[in-house]
């Protein structure tokens, strides 16, 4: 009974987590690559193309943290979210980078010219890859990003249960425990050797 | 051996081989995933200086620097893996790292002078740092042979999931079952995307 609840989590676990483990997996192969992909493309991974400009700021006072202006450029666009903020330069300009998952977006505050502009990124597959792959943490202040921190914190646990409970499953099966010791010293000595050597 | 036989054995014996790096990948996660009790377990990252000369390159080292790092490292005797960046116009950085070690080299350009700092050793610093280690742009065979490792373990997470998938749905009374945790996922997986 034990062992059937232990394998019957292991394979939920893996199917409900599959496209996370994809994504893992996937992005963990472009970041490895990254050279080749920026060979690739010609250059800089990241490209951000002009979308729109428009008036803004007229009534901004003065000397209101930067923190507070890309508060209230993103709520006026309709875009609140995980972002990070870069300013006052010496101008007064602020930058905004709204890291959304799909259409990440930088606005240029430029308060001498009373305008923002607002740029978005050209999508790139190894981008969007990389990007999900370092999203995580509890440090912003919106509940969707929480749950993602949640979802990343859920992948955790699942891949020490899939350790744990796979060791448990081969042992159960006598047939395979001499390849599978041999496959596991195998790997424990290669990862010891990488531990000592670079 | 059946082809069903063959999917079994592949998704076992991967795992038994890549054990300790599909531990390491998920612990260090959650390092990087809750950093502030680490930080405050830890406490703040400290350096301590270990060497300080004078050290005078011919040409002030261009963006990209790799050629000029390698240098500096070899005319202090500390060649391996490393990093290069520029934290100011007038400043080059050289970060020569393994799993266990980190020493900073900081090229102070107006005043020609080097100085070398050690970091002091962090767990969970040894983790992340296992974790981000990849790419195949250093010039050590070992280093590219980590780099192999991790598509490896790229491409073993992908078999271990279509492998997974195969096994469930050769066992008919599960199904159902699983079929609702893979949909589940995916939608979870897409509605967080969409909201992010």
């Amino acid at each position: 009974m034990f062992s059937r609840l232990i394998r019957r989590i292991h394979m939920y676990l893996g199917l409900f987590l599959a496209p996370w483990m994809l994504m893992y997996a996937a992005s963990t192969i472009a970041m490895n690559h990254r050279a080749w992909f920026q060979r690739h493309y010609g250059g800089p991974l990241v490209v951000w193309e002009k979308e729109a400009e428009r008036r803004w700021g007229g009534d901004v006072p003065a000397g209101l943290p930067a923190r507070a202006v890309a508060a209230r450029i993103l709520e006026d666009l309709g875009i609140e979210g995980a972002h990070t903020v870069n300013g006052p330069d010496a101008s007064g300009g602020v930058t905004v980078v709204r890291s959304a998952a799909l259409v990440p977006r930088r606005i240029r505050y430029l308060p001498a010219e009373g305008k923002l502009v607002i740029e978005k990124q050209v999508f790139r597959a190894p981008v969007f890859l990389e990007r999900m792959h370092r999203r995580r943490g509890y440090e912003q202040p919106h509940l969707r990003d929480d749950l993602w921190a949640v979802s990343v914190d859920a992948v955790v646990a699942a891949m020490v249960f899939w350790a744990l409970s796979g060791l448990w499953m081969w042992w159960e099966m006598r047939a395979t425990r001499a390849w599978g010791l041999m496959f596991a010293a195998v790997g424990l000595a290669l990862f010891v050797l990488f531990l000592a050597t670079i | 051996m059946r082809f069903s036989s063959f999917v079994r054995r592949l998704h076992l014996y991967l795992g038994m081989s890549l054990l300790p790096w599909f531990l390491m990948y998920g612990l260090s996660s959650l390092v990087f995933n809750h950093p502030r009790p680490f930080n405050y377990l830890f406490g703040p990252t400290e350096w301590t200086p270990r060497l300080e000369r004078s050290y005078d390159l011919p040409v002030i080292p261009d963006r990209d620097g790799r050629a000029f790092g390698a240098k500096i490292l070899k005319d202090l005797g500390l060649e391996g893996a490393f990093g290069v960046y520029w934290p100011g116009p007038r400043e080059f950085h050289v970060y020569r790292f393994d799993f266990w070690n980190a020493t900073q080299v900081r090229y102070l350009l107006d005043e020609r002078r080097l100085v070398v700092l050690e970091k002091k050793f962090r767990w969970d610093h040894f983790l992340t740092g296992m974790h981000a280690r990849g790419g195949f742009e250093q010039a050590t065979f070992g280093d590219d042979a980590w780099a192999a490792i991790v598509d490896v373990v790229g491409v073993a997470m992908i078999l271990w999931v279509a492998t997974g998938v195969y096994m469930w749905w050769q066992v008919r009374q599960t199904r159902r079952w699983g079929a609702l945790a893979l949909a589940a996922g995916f939608a979870s997986f897409l509605a967080l995307l969409m909201v992010l």
